[in-house]
Parts: structure tokens; C-alpha cells; sequence
């Protein structure tokens, strides 16, 4: 971003939103793509164990060096950063969806729900995050669908709080009371007036869920839930690294965590530029 | 929408951060500055700090386990071992076997105290064994049936003749009946080297030498255990701030001024054990038992043939170890004839196409009458030893078209799953009663012990052979033959129910200055076995 920036002060002139908003998506596009392509060329074999290379420091043959079992660490990294990517699109994919029947659910069906809604969100709310995600992981039986599942019902509240105060101020518009004068149902109301006028919020939403959702899966298995040790996840690998680190062996952690930081960084500010495009209030300034 | 979604990065701040750990890990990695200066002080001193091990949860009771593996510290035992594992008098001044093998006679020496000054008397060593039988711990006393005392003679009276009793003799501390309260195992009497002073649970415990005790002094005062991670005693003993502290083998390359690494010979090993039953059976609790392509007596021969053990032991023990055949290599009673010439492939593959193996569609797996050469291969997930030995042995038999998958879970998934898969284990004991109960028939489904519900007449017929006789060498003919008899046996060379692959050298940085004599082979490690003969440390001249 601020590379971005210093380019093109010197020319006395800001990017405009739109350019921003395609270089972001360019970037996270071809980010994701060179991710799954490479995972796919490298399956199985490149995690394989060869001992008689083990402990190699990054090199053109081994980009991101060996561990101590001789295995790529840039093999791993890209298998890690498939699964997170996995986790944290499925994840906040089923956020989203949570949060946007939470959302229309608190504005539509009377005040009943509405309080039981805003209740279950300062709930949510109220309760670490990671604490959360560990026990439904642990609940609904570990592995990475208990990842899953722990990300989908800790994630959604607050983009429910944002959609249930955009689907409020659109049933109060005058527009919704001229409609409802004309008898429209309640459903029609909601398909014709309501979803078009939160979908980008959805969107948005679901991008900016996307990297807590990738940081969140790191985190948990950075704490050994979910996974056999030796599968690469992200967090595992990091975790892993500890150990290593005071051998000297820093590109066990540096490089993938860079990825991972990497990869976060490039869908929020995705996110973030269209949030800017399509909602001039949010604008930064 | 000002404080719509609440979940923005700032930029800067997650740049700052990513900056900042960079430093940080470029910092250890490049911190290894040594700090010699405490070192020197502590030197000839009469105290010692030591790092070297993890802590005895259940404490220092006996009756309850403690000094199976390593000495009791704080209790004496009847007859110990001496550091070639020969068995000497402690406590006893003699001891004899009747004729029948069933009625041990101890004879007592009566100069002996505990720590608190009331003599220890035969009523003492009756109490023990009688409060440890009953104790249901993992000490196994079912063969005795009563203690008799005869002035300072005391009878052992056996169900049935048990050459390994001997074992309990060397190993169980005798505690005071006068002194040996609920509060016991966290604050512990008895009449050995040491005395208990404090254990502050999770962190320390301090003791310091018995003014009361019958042998040689010990010649450190005073002796501080500290209970330290692996990480942890490292850093501690680069500060210079323990005197001896034990590390794991991916630290070995690290040098420490003014420490030496001592690497001790060991039978801990690692191997792994293969369901040897077919599969089918149930055990009493409803898990699976057996598996069809285990089962096959030239799978089990083949990855024992094609296992490269010397590059499991320079691959991931960097050198600090030893290949391993059995499960008690260079023990009194290992057969050394059970050494076999592994890593050869070409060997293994031939054995498998004699016994029916091919790789029809060409995967690089081999298939029997439709029965695909794969089973899972189960590691503990908390243990990364273990973790890379599983796949590297795995990796090894993709060579020879078996597919093992190995599969890291807790020790809950393992005792469902152990009976019906593979499963990297570990033991290694000075007791030959742990040989009889990893290979003996009546032992299947036992605990840890014969997981895979191997059964040999043959060999259980030795094992009883050893358990039964009345001298040592007797019984060590006995278990020698139960591994390998010459057609067949215990040992890769016979049944091969297990792949052993290493035996782990235990791995010490010791203060250059301190002179810890030549301990004995050591067991499996848990407690401290390598405080068996602290009574002999000493700073050097």
C-alpha cells in the first residue's frame, strides 16, 4: 500500500479508487490462483521426507530451505496456505450467510426477534474469539471441520450488526412505506428493495471476514487442535518452528509466516478498496 | 457505518509487527553469547543444579511407582545394580532362592536408619511389598503371596517360581510403616543417599544429603532438580545457571562453553509394533483387533529387511543413537544373533514376490489376491521423535511398495486403534519381565504391552522356561532362545511382530567440570534414570 503511495506522490497525484480497487483484486487474484496452481503441481510428493537433505537453509533448489526432515518448506507453505485458503473462504462463506438471515431476521420479523438477535451478537460478542473457536471446534469433533464449523459460528456477528442496522434504515425509507402502501408482502419487500441494497455489503463483508477467518485457522492450529501434526497447516508449521528457532534455523518460521501475512494482507485491503468504492461515507477521510 | 465492521487492519501497525518479529527471531537465532561467569563460582561448591527431566507427577512414593526406572533417591533398595548391572547387596547382607524357586530369603543389615532416626527394620520391608502389592500401581507383585519375617530374615513367598523377581528386590525403595501418611509421596522418609528438603510442585524440588545414610557419602550437599522444558533447560544452561541439564537430540549441535555433551548408551527404543493377529476380533471394551496385511509374515520381514536404521539414527537422531534389532539390545539377556542386515531392499522386494506380492495396476503398491499392501502407521501427536521416525520409516517403504500412512493422534485414539494398526511405541526396562510381557501370549491386549496379540507357543514356552528358573544364567538361555532359537523366535528373524528401529541415546550437557562416573546403560526414561549413580558425582580434581 504504501509503496503504492510513494509511486505516485511524486507525480502530485492519488491513485482514484477504481485503479486501487484493480490492482488489489489483480494481486489477490493472481495470489490465489498461483496458490492452488502450485498445491496442484506439487501433491503428494513434494512433502516427502529426504533425510539427506535436511536443515538446508532457502536456496534456488529449496526457496523456502528444508526442516529437519529434509522436507520443502516451500512445498509445505504453499499445501499450508491451500488449506487456510480452503478454511477461510468456506468459513466466511458461512458467516456471511449466518449473519445476513441474523440481519434480515432482527429487521423484519417484529421486536421480538429483533432483541433476541441483538442479544445472541453481544453474546457472541462478548466472548473471546479464539476461546469460542476452540471449544465448538473441540465440540463438533476437531479436525478441519470442526475448524470450519468453529469459524462459520464465531465470525458472523459483527457483519450481522452491520446488516441489521442497513436493513433497518431501508424498511423505515420512504420508498419501503410507499411500497408496503401498494400492498407489496413482506417478501417481496425483502427480495426487491432489501437484498439489492445489502449485497455489497455482503461482499465487503465476506472479504474483510476472509483474512480473520485464514488468521483464525492459523492461530488454532498453531495450538495443535484440529490436525495430525505432520499436515501441513500453516500454524502447525509455525508452531513447529519453535523448536527450530534457536538452532538458527529462521526460515522454518520467517517465510511462512510471511505467506500467511502476505495472503491476509492482500484480501483486506481488497476488501477495504471496495468498501471505499462502493460506500463513499467509509471513505477514509 | 463509522464503526461498521470492526475488523480492519491498520497497516502500519501490522507492518511494525511483522518488522518487530523478524528482529526478534533474527535475535535468538544470532543470541547464543555464552555466560560462563556464574559457572566458575558454583564450581566446587557442594552444590548442584541439575535439569534432567520432567516431573514425577504422582511424587516420590514407592509403593506407588517411584524409582522404577532410576534411583529412589530418598529410599534404599534390598540389592541394587552396580553400573555393568550386576546385582550387589544394598540393604541385604545376602540373599539366597530355596530349591524350588518359591521362597526367597533376604537377610537384613541392622545397622541401618531413616532419615528421621528410627532404625529400618524387617516389619519395614514387609510393610512395603505388602502396601505396594495392594497398592494397584504399575508395579506388578500378583506372584507374591506372603511375607515372612525370621528374626533379620525375611521370606518372599511366591505363587510360583519367578526368576525376575529379583528385579523388585533391586528397584522397590523400602518406606518407614511408621512414617508412611496419606502426605508420603510429597514429602518422603527413607534411608537413601538423600534426604527430601522441599518440592515446589511444577518448579523444584531440593534435597540434600543423609548424614544417616549406611554407603558412601554422596559428595554434593545439596542438590536442586529443576523442572524445565526442553527449551528452557537449554537456555538455562547456556546462561550457565545449571550444572547439567538434558537436552534433545535436534539441540545436540548446539555448543555450550564450558559444558561437554555426554551422550549414554540406552536401550530406550523405538520400534514399530504390527497387529500380528488377522483381523475380525473385538477386545473386551469393543476395539478392533488385528489386520490382514500385518498379519503376513513377509510384510512384517520385509520392512524389517528394507529399514535403514543408521539413517534413521544419523537422519533424525544426528548420530545419538543406535540402531535397534530388539527390544533390550546389549542387555544380559539379548541374543545377539537377532541382529539381521537390514536396509536391503532388493532382499525385502523378493521376499514379498515369494510370498505372493505384485504390483499389478502399477500405483507402487503392492496387491495380494485384492488385498492392497497399506495400513495406517500411528504415532502420539505430541511427541516429535516419534512424529519423524514414523515418516520416515514410512517414506523408506515406498521403496519396497508398502504404504504405510502415518497418522499423529492422542494417546485415547491410540489405545482404540492399537490392536488393528501399527503403532510407534517405545520401551526399554532393566527387567526381563518386560520382554516376557511384550511378546507373551497371555499379555495380548494387555496395557501397552503385546498390542498386536502376538502368540508363539514356542516362544511363550521359553519365556516361562526363564521366568521359572532358579539361576540367572539359567533364565538367561531362556530369554536369549525366545528371541531367536535358530528357526524361530520373537526376533525379526522369527515372527518379527515388531520393526525395532532405534535406540535413543540420552543426551546431557554436563558441566566440564563435573565428573558424573559411567552411568549404566539406561533405560526408557522416565523418572531420572541417569541419578543412578549420583552418590558418585563429583567435581573433578
Amino acid at each position: 500500500m504504501s509503496a503504492v503511495r510513494s509511486l505516485t506522490r511524486g507525480r502530485g497525484r492519488r491513485l482514484t479508487g477504481r485503479t486501487r480497487l484493480l490492482i488489489s483484486a489483480a494481486t489477490t487474484g493472481l495470489l490465489l490462483v498461483g496458490i492452488i496452481l502450485c498445491s496442484l503441481f506439487i501433491g503428494e510428493q513434494g512433502l516427502s521426507v529426504k533425510l539427506e537433505l535436511r536443515d538446508l537453509p532457502p536456496s534456488l533448489q529449496h526457496l523456502f530451505g528444508t526442516d529437519w526432515l529434509g522436507r520443502d518448506m516451500f512445498s509445505r507453505t504453499v499445501q499450508g496456505l491451500t488449506l487456510s485458503v480452503a478454511v477461510g473462504l468456506a468459513g466466511a462463506a458461512g458467516s456471511t450467510v449466518i449473519a445476513m438471515m441474523m440481519g434480515l431476521a432482527a429487521a423484519f420479523l417484529g421486536r421480538m426477534v429483533d432483541r433476541v438477535v441483538t442479544w445472541l451478537i453481544d453474546a457472541t460478542l462478548s466472548v473471546p474469539h479464539l476461546v469460542m473457536l476452540i471449544l465448538i471446534a473441540f465440540v463438533s469433533g476437531g479436525g478441519i471441520q470442526g475448524i470450519m464449523i468453529g469459524i462459520v459460528f464465531t465470525h458472523w456477528p459483527s457483519l450481522a450488526r452491520v446488516i441489521r442496522a442497513e436493513a433497518l434504515s431501508v424498511v423505515t425509507a420512504d420508498y419501503v412505506a410507499v411500497s408496503r402502501g401498494f400492498g407489496r408482502t413482506r417478501w417481496w419487500i425483502m427480495r426487491h428493495h432489501l437484498v439489492p441494497h445489502l449485497l455489497p455489503q455482503l461482499f465487503i463483508g465476506f472479504l474483510l471476514l476472509f483474512p480473520h477467518a485464514v488468521l483464525h485457522e492459523a492461530a488454532i492450529t498453531f495450538l495443535g487442535l484440529g490436525f495430525s501434526p505432520h499436515q501441513p497447516a500453516i500454524g502447525i508449521i509455525l508452531s513447529e518452528s519453535m523448536r527450530y528457532l534457536s538452532s538458527g534455523m529462521w526460515w522454518l518460521a520467517v517465510f511462512p509466516g510471511l505467506a500467511l501475512l502476505v495472503t491476509v494482507r492482500a484480501f483486506d485491503m481488497l476488501g477495504h478498496s471496495l468498501q471505499r468504492l462502493i460506500d463513499p461515507k467509509h471513505s477514509r477521510t | 457505518m463509522k464503526n461498521g465492521i470492526e475488523m480492519r487492519f491498520n497497516t502500519r501497525s501490522i507492518m511494525m509487527t511483522s518488522v518487530l518479529l523478524l528482529l526478534v527471531i533474527s535475535l535468538i537465532a544470532a543470541c547464543s553469547s555464552p555466560k560462563a561467569t556464574e559457572r566458575e563460582s558454583q564450581r566446587r561448591s557442594d552444590k548442584l543444579v541439575v535439569a534432567i527431566g520432567s516431573e514425577p507427577e504422582d511424587g516420590f512414593d514407592p509403593t506407588l511407582g517411584w524409582g522404577r526406572y532410576g534411583s529412589p533417591l530418598f529410599q534404599s533398595t534390598l540389592l541394587k545394580r552396580d553400573d555393568q548391572l550386576n546385582v550387589t547387596n544394598d540393604l541385604a547382607e545376602s540373599y539366597e532362592i530355596s530349591s524350588d524357586g518359591l521362597i526367597w530369603t533376604v537377610k537384613l543389615r541392622e545397622d541401618v536408619q531413616f532419615s528421621d532416626g528410627q532404625p529400618l527394620t524387617p516389619d519395614d520391608v514387609k510393610y512395603t511389598f505388602e502396601t505396594t502389592a495392594n497398592s494397584g500401581s504399575a508395579i506388578d507383585l500378583t506372584n507374591l503371596k506372603a511375607v515372612e519375617l525370621d528374626g533379620n530374615n525375611i521370606h518372599f513367598k511366591l505363587g510360583k517360581p519367578q526368576s525376575t523377581f529379583l528385579n523388585e528386590l533391586t528397584t522397590l525403595g523400602i518406606v518407614p510403616s511408621h512414617a508412611h501418611g496419606a502426605d508420603y509421596a510429597s514429602n518422603p522418609v527413607g534411608s537413601g543417599p538423600f534426604k527430601f528438603v522441599q518440592w515446589d510442585r511444577g518448579q523444584q524440588l531440593l534435597v540434600e544429603s543423609n548424614p544417616s545414610y549406611y554407603g558412601d557419602k554422596p559428595s554434593f550437599h545439596h542438590i536442586t532438580f529443576l523442572f524445565l522444558n526442553e527449551d528452557a533447560a537449554l537456555a538455562a544452561a547456556k546462561a550457565g545457571t545449571v550444572d547439567m541439564a538434558y537436552i534433545p537430540s535436534s539441540f545436540s549441535k548446539q555448543e555450550v562453553p564450558g559444558m561437554r555433551l555426554e551422550a549414554l548408551q540406552t536401550v530406550d527404543n523405538r520400534g514399530i509394533t504390527f497387529p500380528y493377529a488377522e483381523p475380525g476380533g473385538k477386545t473386551e471394551e469393543g476395539y478392533p483387533i488385528g489386520n490382514a496385511v500385518t498379519a503376513d509374515l513377509a510384510i512384517r520381514q520385509a520392512i524389517n529387511m528394507a529399514m535403514d536404521r543408521e539413517k534413521l539414527v544419523e537422519g533424525i537422531l544426528e548420530g545419538y543413537g543406535t540402531p535397534a534389532y530388539t527390544s533390550v539390545d546389549g542387555l544380559p539377556w539379548w541374543n545377539e544373533d537377532t541382529v539381521i542386515a537390514d536396509s536391503d531392499i532388493e532382499g525385502a522386494k523378493k521376499l514379498l514376490a515369494e510370498a505372493g506380492w505384485s504390483d499389478s495396476n502399477g500405483d507402487g503398491v503392492l496387491e495380494k489376491n485384492g488385498l492392497i499392501a497399506e495400513f495406517p502407521l500411528i504415532y502420539p501427536s505430541g511427541d516429535t521423535l516419534r512424529q519423524s521416525l514414523a515418516l520416515a520409516a514410512s517414506e523408506m517403504m515406498k521403496e519396497i511398495g508398502i504404504r504405510m500412512t502415518a497418522a499423529g493422534k492422542s494417546w485415547e485414539e491410540i489405545e482404540r486403534e492399537m490392536h488393528a494398526s501399527a503403532v510407534l511405541l517405545g520401551w526399554g526396562s532393566h527387567d526381563p519381565s518386560e520382554l516376557y510381557a511384550l511378546y507373551a501370549s497371555k499379555y495380548s491386549g494387555v496395557d501397552y504391552y503385546n498390542t498386536g496379540y502376538y502368540s508363539n507357543q514356542q516362544v511363550d514356552g521359553y519365556m516361562e522356561k526363564a521366568m521359572a528358573a532358579l539361576t540367572i544364567e539359567e533364565a538367561m538361555a531362556y530369554w536369549k532362545q525366545s528371541q531367536w532359537d535358530g528357526t524361530t523366535g520373537s526376533s525379526a528373524k522369527g515372527d518379527a511382530p515388531w520393526a525395532w528401529l532405534v535406540n535413543i541415546k540420552h543426551l546431557y550437557l554436563v558441566d566440564d567440570a563435573l565428573d558424573i562416573g559411567s552411568p549404566r546403560i539406561q533405560p526408557h526414561r522416565h523418572g531420572w534414570p541417569v541419578t543412578d549413580n549420583i552418590a558418585s558425582w563429583k567435581w573433578k580434581e
